[in-house]
């Protein structure tokens, strides 16, 4: 079944096709411009749309490609040299510009990419042996009036879109949907945010680059409007309006922003006003873009082949924990925790509310780090890596939150873990969907929750499950009573969160059990149960 | 006192009344990010409004800024509401990017709206404490300055009193915190959300006001005054309002001696530099908000 993207853009080049054969000058110029506009879109809704990260610094990345090609045609260089440079001098730039920064999430990395931007207008409007300061420089080699500037404009799109879907097939797709949807749950399913974030913003910067190329051909000159703030705005108002994450909602979205000032020019200057609406309208009535509301008149239904099962035979493992200790603000939370984790066997951790059990898990996955103690799975250390290599190294988690992120469905959640675990991720490399669906699809079935199925993916030596009974009825418990059994029965170590004092009991190997920031006992659940220090934490002094 | 320390001390005086300004911006950002998470990338497009709102009223009541002030506190207040119910409301179940979002369209239909009425050409607004200059020894200080400062501290100080001792304050606070327990407390929290945003506009016009008279007022006033509250709030620490204050303060006076030694331009690309560094160096600001994550 063909799909509303593919649909429109079949659409957008019937447009184009209309418009080269009827089109005046006038028109095709439009284009041409509309073309450049519709690259730096294209590169933005990688970083933006993708990847999930705002970048401010897109439109400064169109000015690097326009000056640059000014600059340098203007120099004498060839064509075929010039334009490979304006892609690589901002990708070079922007990768220069985020690695000290890119550890930064959410409006710092917003802020930081502003930053830059502000820069970039800067050297545009002051650095007037390099730029022609306010004057811009003129004389850059047009493309011409005819046809020929929206032939080649259109051409680089044409490229530049397939590149852009080549980079997010396969799995990819749900990988960058959860890197955006909820980047704590990324790391623990394997994937690194931060390195896709980056990968996504130089490739927008490449995009962009060569969409200012672009315009600074057609137009022949480049002025420092081109670094003005608005060029941004309007960057972001054709990736909203058009759809975030689309290749044809972004090009859809610059060609409709482009001939705006055309359409509304009864409105003279004033057709800002409606720009401004308009964009405010399209995010109240159409928030996922207007390809984003054709899917939703017309879904695509994917048909998934038959489940195949998950491997089953995962490295043999122990993770040995020593001496953990970790404090908040000068309140000890973990004073010492020691503790290990045998392949095939289940240990259960139970102790008193803010006795610290989270906080240990939180730590094993590398989401938070402890200020002492070493944590080994075998021989390799954990307790210095990131969250995403400890879970790609074996050890996985569950989280206490059950649902996947707005807008995914729990076949995406654990496929974007599959393809974590093959290391296909983050624009480029990429596996095939179908396969890792049918997989996604068989742990799904085999787990009674979402979130535990997304840890299977990792097919983990160990596996720490936060609280998995909370909220199952009897007969759930029972069905995941036997999965944990027959996790642990497969070669996995497993540490097992839990209130409910009947299900542990039956289940475990071992209780430990964690008071006061120490493990204070370790046996069988019969043991344990019976330990006078345990009881008087848990049912006071006077039970003993 | 040697010229060199007057030069400086002038400087950091003239960086003070800037800084003012800006932490009225910035807290009034702050108290829309407490309260609904949401970034407000159009309060520096109220503090634009605001500034014509005084320019507006000035025309027709020629009396001094002091009478003007609290009207147009009043005015923008009501804008305030209004904004509320168009950036917020509609928005609140969805992922913040889209308040973001809806916030810039709504700046960017202000801007080109009062374009449209009033044109591009700067507006004089009304003073506060009259025209001229102050002396104080060695250094001087412009009226308009001194009213700025004046006005600065007078209502960050209510503010703080609002926020920090009064039930208001507390229920303010308490919703920001947790606005799911403080709903099940009672706490009317959709209407503590909409007197955020009329305290935010509020300041905002405010400082429309005070800036209107020595730095007159144009369309875009707002982008640079937004740069510099997003800049301020991130820096001392997201979420933080002694830090958005203090974050203002240190960027006013970072501009104004940098500027004063060297050129606007230099200030502006060593202000960007200076806080790449910062972030690299306290990537969570200078006062880090308390946030964490129970999995």
């Amino acid at each position: 079944m063909i799909r509303p993207a593919a649909l429109v853009g079949l659409a957008i080049c019937g447009w184009l096709l209309a418009v080269l054969i009827l089109g005046s000058g006038y028109e095709l110029r439009l284009m041409a411009l509309a073309a450049a506009s519709a690259l730096m879109a294209i590169g933005y809704q990688l970083v933006f749309g993708q990847a999930g990260a705002l970048s401010l610094a897109q439109g400064a990345c169109f000015a690097i490609g326009a000056y640059g090609a000014s600059i340098l045609s203007r120099l004498g260089w060839p064509l075929w040299a010039e334009l490979p440079a304006t892609v690589l001098v901002p990708a070079v730039l922007a990768g220069l510009a985020h690695a000290p920064v890119r550890r930064l999430d959410g409006h710092f990395f917003a802020l930081a990419t502003l930053g830059f931007a502000v820069l970039v207008r800067l050297v545009a409007v002051d650095a007037q042996g390099l730029t022609g300061g306010a004057n811009g420089l003129v004389g850059v080699p047009a493309f011409g009036r005819g046809p020929g500037a929206m032939l080649v404009g259109w051409g680089v799109v044409g490229l530049a879109a397939a590149l852009a879907l080549w980079l997010k097939r396969g799995g990819n797709g749900p990988a960058l949907a959860l890197v955006r949807g909820d980047a704590d749950l990324a790391r623990a399913s394997g994937l690194d945010p931060a390195r896709i974030r980056a990968r996504g913003f130089v490739l927008a910067a490449g995009f962009a680059g060569a969409g200012g190329a672009l315009q600074a051909h057609v137009l022949g000159l480049v002025s420092p409007d081109v670094a003005d703030f608005q060029v941004m705005v309007g960057c972001l108002a054709m990736v909203v309006i058009g759809g975030r994450g689309s290749v044809a909602g972004a090009v859809l979205g610059a060609l409709l922003i482009g001939h705006l000032p055309e359409w509304l020019r009864p409105l003279g200057a004033s057709y800002r006003i409606a720009y401004g609406l308009g964009l405010f309208a399209c995010l109240l009535v159409a928030p996922a873009g207007l390809i984003g509301a054709l899917e939703r008149i017309w879904p695509s239904r994917r048909t998934i082949g038959a489940p195949t099962p998950s491997p089953a035979a995962p490295a043999r493992r122990t993770l040995r924990i020593e001496g953990l200790e970790k404090s908040y603000g000068g309140i000890a939370v973990l004073r010492g925790v020691t503790l290990e984790i045998r392949p095939g066997e289940i240990v259960g951790l139970i102790g008193p509310n803010g006795s610290g059990k989270t906080t240990l898990v939180n730590l094993i996955s590398g989401l938070d780090r402890p200020d002492r103690g070493t944590i080994r799975l075998g021989d390799r250390p954990l307790e210095r890596l990131s969250p995403d290599r400890i879970a790609l190294a074996g050890v996985a988690r569950s989280f206490q939150s059950p649902a996947p992120p707005v807008g995914m469905t729990p076949l995406d959640l654990v496929t974007a873990a599959l393809a974590a675990k093959v290391g296909c991720v983050g624009f480029g490399a990429a596996a095939a969907l179908d396969p890792l669906h049918r997989q996604a699809e068989g742990l799904l079935r085999r787990s009674p929750s979402s979130d535990i199925a997304r840890a299977l993916a990792l097919d983990p030596a160990i596996l720490l499950l936060d609280e998995p009974a909370a909220g199952l009825d009897a007969d759930e418990r029972d069905r995941l009573a036997s999965l944990l059994r027959a996790l642990a029965d497969e070669g996995r170590g497993l540490l097992v969160v839990e209130h409910d004092m009947a299900f542990l009991m039956r289940l475990a190997d071992r209780v430990a059990v964690l008071l006061d920031g120490r493990i204070a006992r370790v046996g069988t659940a019969a043991e344990v149960r019976a330990d006078p220090v345990v009881r008087a934490a848990y049912l006071g002094p006077a039970a003993c | 006192m040697p010229a060199e320390l007057t030069t400086l001390a002038q400087l950091l005086l003239n960086g003070l009344a800037l800084g003012a300004a800006y932490a009225l911006v910035a807290l009034g950002f702050v108290l829309i990010l407490n309260a609904t998470g949401a970034i407000n990338f159009a309060q520096g497009d109220m503090v634009m409004l605001g500034g014509y709102a005084a320019v507006a009223l000035a025309r027709v009541l020629p009396i001094s800024g002091l009478v003007l002030l609290p009207l147009v506190m009043l005015a923008m207040a009501g804008f305030g509401l209004l904004f509320s119910l168009l950036a917020w409301r509609p928005f609140r179940h969805r992922p913040p990017i889209f308040g973001l979002l809806a916030t810039v369209a709504l700046g960017l239909t202000l801007q080109e709206a009062m374009n449209a009425v009033e044109g591009a050409a700067p507006q004089a607004g009304p003073t506060l404490l009259g025209t001229g200059e102050i002396r104080f020894g060695p250094l001087g200080l412009s009226r308009a300055s001194l009213g700025i400062l004046i006005a600065g501290l007078v209502l960050g100080l209510a503010q703080a009193w609002l926020l920090g001792r009064t039930q208001f304050g507390r229920r303010l606070r308490a919703s920001a915190q947790d606005s799911v327990t403080a709903r099940a407390l009672g706490i009317p929290v959709d209407r503590l959300i909409a007197a955020s945003f009329m305290l935010a506009a509020a300041l905002a016009g405010a400082v429309g006001l005070l800036l209107s008279g020595p730095y007159f007022v144009t369309p875009t006033t707002g982008n640079d005054l937004i740069l510099r509250a997003y800049i301020a709030v991130t820096i001392g620490g997201w979420g933080s309002l002694k830090g958005a204050v203090v974050g203002a303060l240190l960027i006013a006076l970072f501009e104004s001696v940098v500027a004063g030694y060297a050129s606007s331009v230099v200030a502006t690309a060593a202000l960007y530099g200076a806080v790449l560094l910062l972030l690299v160096v306290r990537p969570a600001g200078l006062f880090p908000a308390l946030l964490g994550r129970r999995a």
